[in-house]
C-alpha cells in the first residue's frame, strides 16, 4: 500500500486533471487508470460556472481523493493562500505544493516550495511538493513534515521521460518518505523504469490527456505502473557489463 | 526617426533569401530559434503549410492540452486624441465620442460576468480627461470584484501608475507596438503622444516592474513588411522573456482591414501569410499563448483552434459597452466572428476542445 500521511492507497498511479478535451474524457480516464488519488489546480475550480468547473465533478468520484494544487502561484505566501482556499473547497488534507513562477518553463523554485511546504505541514496539510530532482532539497523536504516529495523526470508536458534519473535514484535511496516522479513521463514503460527504479508512485497528466484515447493510455500506465512495481519487488537481476561465465573462472583457487 | 536597438532589429534576418532546404531544416530543427523563425516566414516556407500545422498543433497540444482559453473586451471609452491613420477611434475620425460612468461599467461587467467570462480585457484610447489613470482605476476596482483576471489595453503608462493598477486588481497589460518598422511608426501615428516609439516599446516593461503579471504583445499585421514586425516581435518577447522572467506573455495576431475611416492596409496580410506567421510563432514560442480575437472571421477561427491558437475571444462587441446595454453606434472595428458564446463553446467541443473560462485564481494577486 502506498502510504502518504495517515492515508492508504492501492494504486501507486496518481492523475493529473488538465489538458483534457472535455469533462466526460476526464472522468473516463481516471476510471480506467484505476487511481485513487488526483490532483486538480486551484485555478481550475470555478464555483460560479459549473460546466467550467473542473472541481465538483471529481468530488462526485467514488474512492477518488483530490488533491488541490497551487499551480498559478509565484510564491511561498501564494501557493499557502491558495492551499487554504483548495482545502477550504475540496474538503481535501491533501495538498500539491506546485510553485513555478516562470510560467513559461515552469520549472518548480526549490526554495519558494520549501517555505509554503514547512507552513503547510505545520498547519496540518497533507504536503506533496513538486520539486526539482535535488536530493538535498528532498531530505530538507522529508524534515519539515512533508508525506512525499515529487521530483521531476523532466519538464512539465514536455514527454522528456526520465531525464533526472540519477538524481532520482540518489533521492529515493536516503528517503524515508515515499518518492513520486511527477511531470515528463510520455510512455507506460518510462513509468514502468520509475517504479523498477523505486519509486514509490508516478503523476501523469500530459501523456494521457494529449493521448489519442486517453483513457486507454491512463489503462496503459496503469499496467505500466503494475509491471514496473511488481518487478521491483520480485528483485532485478544485478546488471553487469562481462557476461557471467557458467564455469566459473577462479574454481581453481582454493 | 527612431533607430532600432541592436536587440530588437531583424533587418539582419532579412537580408537572406531562405531556400525549400532550409525551410525543411527548420521544420525539424530541435531548439527552434530566431533562425528557425526567419526560415519558417519566409516566402518559401508558404510551400510547407501543412507540416508546419502539424508541427504547431503537436507542440499546442503538448503545452497547452486540448483546451481554449476565453476571454471578452470591453471598451470603456472612444475618446481618444490620438492620430492612428488606421484607427476608427482616431482624433479626426467623425465617429460618436462616449465614456460609460461607474454605474454603466458595473452593469457592462455583471452583464459580461453572467455570460460565464472570468477574464475581461478593458480599453480606451488614448489618455483623455474621460478616461484618464484615476477613471481606470476605479474600473479595474470594479472589475476585480467580479472578474480573476482584469487585463487593461489602454495608454503606455509610467511605473508607479500601472502599480496603483495591480494594486486596485489589475492582472494584465496588452500593448501593440502596433509596428516595429520605425519610418512606418513614424508615419502612421501623425501627433500626440504615441508619437513616441520607445515611449510605448518599453511599457510592458514598465507594467511588469509595476506588478502585472500577463502582458501581450503583437503588432497590427497590414502597416509594415510582416516578415520584419514578426521578427522584431518575438524579439521583443524573447527580451522580456529574458529581463521578465516571471511574466506570462501571450502574441496576438491582430490584422487590419478596412476599418471605419476607409484606411487601406499598405502591406496586407491574408489568411495563408497568417496562418503561416501563426504556425511559425507556435513552433519557436512553443510555451507561449497565442491570441486570435474576433477580428478573424469564424471559418478561420475555427481552423486555428488548437493547431495554432490557444486563447481567444468570443461574442465580443468593439462599441463602447454593449453587453449590459445597448453599446454605442460605432465600433474602433468590424468584428468578423459575430457568433454568440454558446454557439462558439459548441464548435470548440465539437474539435474535442475544452473552452475554458477560469484558468487563473484572485488568489494570486500582487501581494508585495
Amino acid at each position: 500500500m502506498l502510504k502518504l500521511g495517515t492515508v492508504e492507497f492501492k494504486s501507486r498511479l496518481i492523475l493529473g486533471t488538465g489538458k483534457f478535451s472535455d469533462t466526460a474524457t476526464m472522468i473516463k480516464a481516471i476510471e480506467a487508470s484505476g487511481t485513487e488519488l488526483v490532483t486538480v489546480a486551484l485555478r481550475r475550480f470555478n464555483r460560479e460556472k459549473p460546466s467550467d468547473d473542473l472541481c465538483a465533478p471529481l468530488a462526485k468520484l467514488k474512492n477518488i481523493t483530490l488533491m488541490p494544487n497551487t499551480s498559478g502561484a509565484m510564491n511561498a505566501k501564494e501557493a499557502v493562500r491558495a492551499a487554504q482556499l483548495g482545502r477550504e473547497l475540496s474538503g481535501s488534507p491533501f495538498v500539491k505544493v506546485e510553485i513555478h513562477p516562470n510560467p513559461h518553463h515552469l520549472m518548480p523554485d526549490a526554495i519558494e516550495t520549501y517555505l509554503a511546504a514547512k507552513e503547510l505541514a505545520a498547519d496540518g496539510f497533507i504536503v506533496l511538493p513538486y520539486i526539482p530532482a535535488d536530493p538535498v532539497l528532498a531530505k530538507k523536504l522529508e524534515d519539515v513534515g512533508c508525506a512525499a516529495v515529487m521530483p521531476l523526470g523532466a519538464a512539465i508536458g514536455s514527454g522528456g521521460g526520465l531525464s533526472t534519473a540519477e538524481m532520482i535514484k540518489l533521492i529515493i535511496r536516503d528517503s524515508n518518505i515515499p518518492v513520486i516522479v511527477d511531470a515528463g513521463l510520455r510512455a507506460p514503460s518510462e513509468a514502468a523504469r520509475a517504479m523498477e527504479m523505486g519509486c514509490d508512485a508516478v503523476l501523469v497528466n500530459s501523456a494521457i490527456a494529449a493521448a489519442k484515447d486517453p483513457a486507454a493510455m491512463a489503462r496503459a500506465f496503469a499496467l505500466g505502473v503494475e509491471t514496473g512495481f511488481a518487478a521491483r519487488q520480485a528483485g532485478l537481476m544485478p546488471k553487469s557489463d562481462v557476461a557471467v561465465a557458467t564455469s566459473p573462472l577462479t574454481s581453481f583457487l582454493k | 526617426m527612431p533607430h532600432l536597438p541592436d536587440w530588437l532589429n531583424p533587418e539582419p534576418w532579412l537580408k537572406h533569401t531562405v531556400s525549400a532546404q532550409e525551410v525543411e531544416r527548420a521544420l525539424s530543427a530541435e531548439s527552434p530559434d530566431e533562425s528557425t523563425l526567419a526560415a519558417l516566414l519566409s516566402p518559401a516556407a508558404a510551400d510547407f503549410l501543412e507540416p508546419m500545422a502539424a508541427r504547431a498543433q503537436a507542440l499546442t497540444r503538448r503545452h497547452f492540452g486540448r483546451t481554449v482559453q476565453l476571454y471578452v473586451p470591453l471598451y470603456l471609452s472612444s475618446h481618444c486624441s490620438g492620430g492612428c491613420a488606421y484607427c476608427g477611434f482616431a482624433a479626426d475620425r467623425h465617429t460618436d465620442r462616449h465614456a460609460l460612468d461607474f454605474s454603466a461599467v458595473e452593469k457592462e461587467l455583471d452583464a459580461i460576468h453572467a455570460m460565464g467570462f472570468e477574464e475581461v480585457l478593458l480599453l480606451t484610447g488614448e489618455r483623455s480627461s474621460q478616461a484618464d489613470l484615476d477613471y481606470l482605476r476605479e474600473c479595474v476596482r470594479l472589475a476585480a470584484r467580479r472578474f480573476h483576471n482584469v487585463a487593461i489595453e489602454v495608454f503606455p503608462m509610467a511605473e508607479e501608475e500601472y502599480r496603483s493598477l495591480a494594486e486596485a486588481g489589475c492582472t494584465g497589460v496588452t500593448l501593440y507596438q502596433e509596428t516595429y518598422h520605425p519610418e512606418t511608426y513614424d508615419r502612421m501615428h501623425r501627433w500626440g503622444p504615441k508619437k513616441d516609439f520607445f515611449q510605448r516599446l518599453e511599457a510592458p516593461s514598465r507594467a511588469l516592474t509595476g506588478g502585472l503579471r500577463f502582458a501581450g504583445l503583437g503588432a497590427l499585421l497590414g502597416l509594415a513588411d510582416p516578415r520584419y514586425d514578426m521578427l522584431a516581435l518575438y524579439r521583443h518577447v524573447r527580451h522580456l522573456q529574458k529581463t521578465h522572467w516571471q511574466a506570462g506573455l501571450t502574441v496576438s495576431f491582430p490584422r487590419i482591414r478596412h476599418e471605419a475611416g476607409g484606411f487601406v492596409p499598405p502591406h496586407p496580410v491574408d489568411e495563408k501569410m497568417l496562418a503561416q506567421i501563426i504556425f511559425a510563432f507556435r513552433i519557436c514560442l512553443p510555451d507561449v499563448p497565442l491570441v486570435l480575437s474576433t477580428r478573424e472571421g469564424a471559418a478561420f477561427r475555427d481552423g486555428m483552434a488548437g493547431i495554432g491558437v490557444n486563447k481567444m475571444s468570443i461574442a465580443s462587441k468593439t462599441t463602447v459597452g454593449g453587453y449590459g446595454s445597448e453599446g454605442s453606434k460605432e465600433g474602433q472595428f468590424d468584428v468578423s466572428d459575430d457568433r454568440g458564446l454558446d454557439e462558439f463553446c459548441a464548435m470548440l467541443r465539437a474539435k474535442q476542445l475544452e473552452p475554458v473560462f477560469k484558468n487563473w485564481d484572485g488568489v494570486y494577486r500582487l501581494t508585495a
